[in-house]
């Protein structure tokens, strides 16, 4: 789906030349250091970052040159590390907003839908999305960008700043169930090992590009090889 | 107490003036964070372009309408062919500032020099004195506190409840999310400035008929107190803004009666300084001040 893409702000390159296919109900996890580029590669994709080459291809149609508010018509949805929710919106009117291009009478439904699926926020609707707990809000940022019925879907570090309770409860439990569920999930994670466990495939990414591709299968449990490819030894 | 009863009831109007404006200035600053000062001339213009209807016949509720028309359109042009390029090169809010300072004074001056400095005046009667006890309001005064209560509650009605409403709220603090929810932003915003500038455009007449005379440059010297009531309740606020114009019209109305009228304005900025001493971020609180010029 990213054929060679660099991208970056201002003209300033900060990923260079990734390549990386996502599947249908199939988790790929990006993972690094701080500062790889990580969350530009992201960015990149939903037009937030400038793409300075590549082509991006979303179920067999190049979304390169497609304008950011086009891309979830397209059936890509994306979760920001921060600012994910609308923070003065209630977390009725955020599943709403998250719905926008949804027929009007399919709306109330699908949130019905997402609640039964995160009941954690069904008792919340009225709530303002500005005083929910981190967890909360993450869960409603997910279920926000879920409200489409998305093809992939974009996780930037959802467990940044998460309790681990909550850590466990997002990464372990719901992002397992989506990708069960048929949707790609590309998951950027400064948590390795953690993403790495619930992967399918694991992009190393160093210094702006990706060292290497694998079966996350193969890493499992060999830490120390892991820990060479974060540190860029070769 | 028939001073105060009668000093309340131009109070009442006078607010009803400034929450037209206030939160037609208010809804535009919060959807795109623009702090507008160029929208006391977009009042002024308007306000002419009813005066010019007037004056060949056309009743001026009639030219109320076009005037808001007309404010729409200028105000949507002057973001997209004057701001605009600004905002896509990167300008900060404070840049904005100046730019739609001097996009003011180019609207105020160059309007100066093809009306003259004279005042002017609509051909439009009061209507008959209607006596509520001490309370005195003329039909007109009485039109103008309906409009502006039907065109706040509208306003307020569709941020609230409406697809498109909930849009914009949402693009107004989270433009990048609600770009990626699949929101139209450049319509939006749009539509933000149309909206803003109809209410301009009426606010700018409703001044301008209870004013009775007005220059060039009359909604300009107004917008100072436009911007007192939208802070005064919380600027990015419509809610806010409302009541905000009725704080600083009933007392600025009430005081001017019983101590000097000359000090209006003095009563008016006292009041918003004592508020925002107490509750810095206004009575409505929206945290806009972090955000950046929306795209």
């Amino acid at each position: 789906m990213l054929d060679g893409v660099s991208a970056g702000y201002g003209g300033h390159e900060i990923v260079h030349n990734v390549s990386i296919e996502i599947t249908p109900g199939r988790i790929d996890c990006v993972v690094g250091p701080n500062g790889a580029g990580k969350s530009t590669l992201l960015r990149a994709i939903t037009r937030d970052a400038e793409l300075l080459a590549g082509r991006i291809w979303l179920q067999g149609t190049e979304i390169s040159q497609t304008p950011g508010n086009r891309l979830v018509s397209r059936g890509l949805a994306w979760v920001p590390q921060l600012d994910d929710v609308f923070n003065t919106l209630t977390v009725r009117e955020n599943l709403e907003l998250g719905g926008f291009l949804l027929p009007r009478r399919r709306v109330a439904a699908r949130i019905e839908e997402m609640l039964e699926l995160f009941p954690l926020l069904s008792r919340l609707t009225a709530r303002v999305a500005g005083r929910l707990s981190g967890g909360e809000r993450k869960l409603l940022a997910i279920a926000r960008a879920l409200m489409p019925s998305p093809s992939a879907l974009l996780l930037d570090e959802p467990t940044a700043g998460l309790s681990p309770e909550m850590t466990n409860l997002v990464l372990r439990d719901q992002i397992p169930r989506l990708s069960e569920s048929g949707v790609a999930v590309l998951l950027v994670e400064q948590r390795a090992i953690e993403a790495i466990e619930i992967s399918a495939r694991v992009h190393v990414m160093v210094s702006g590009a990706v060292r290497t591709s694998r079966e996350a299968q193969e890493l499992r449990g060999d830490w120390d090889e892991l820990t060479r490819l974060f540190l860029g030894e070769e | 107490m028939s001073v105060f009863i009668s000093a309340l009831g131009f109070g009442v109007v006078t607010a009803a003036i400034l929450a037209i404006s206030a939160v037609g200035f208010t809804l535009q600053f919060s959807v795109t964070n623009v702090f507008n000062l160029a929208f006391g001339s977009v009042m002024t213009l308007s306000g002419f372009v009813a005066y010019w209807l007037n004056q060949v016949g056309v009743d001026i509720w009639l030219a109320m309408l076009a005037a808001a028309i007309c404010g729409g359109l200028i105000s949507v042009a002057i973001n997209e062919l004057l701001y605009e390029p600004f905002i896509r090169h990167g300008v900060n809010l404070f840049g904005m500032v100046i730019i739609t300072i001097s996009v003011g004074l180019i609207f105020d001056h160059g309007l100066q020099a093809v009306v003259g400095p004279s005042f002017f005046s609509y051909n439009a009667p009061a209507g008959k004195a209607l006596h509520f006890a001490d309370f005195v309001l003329t039909r007109q005064e009485l039109a103008i506190i309906a409009i502006a209560a039907a065109l706040t509650a509208v306003v307020q009605g569709a941020l609230q409840y409406t697809r498109l409403g909930k849009a914009m709220r949402g693009l107004a603090v989270n433009p990048a999310l609600a770009r990626a929810c699949g929101v139209p932003t450049r319509s939006v915003i749009a539509l933000a400035w149309f909206v803003s500038g109809a209410l301009a455009g009426i606010g700018g007449v409703a001044l301008f008929l209870d004013i009775s005379t007005f220059t060039a440059t009359t909604g300009s010297e107004f917008l100072i107190v436009i911007i007192a009531a939208a802070v005064l309740g919380g600027v990015g606020s419509p809610r806010g803004a409302v009541l905000g114009a009725l704080v600083v019209g009933v007392v600025t109305e009430v005081g001017g009666a019983y101590w000097n009228p000359q000090l209006k304005d003095v009563l008016a900025f006292s009041v918003m300084i004592v508020v925002l001493l107490v509750r810095p971020q206004g009575l409505f609180a929206q945290l806009a001040n972090e955000r950046a010029v929306a795209r």
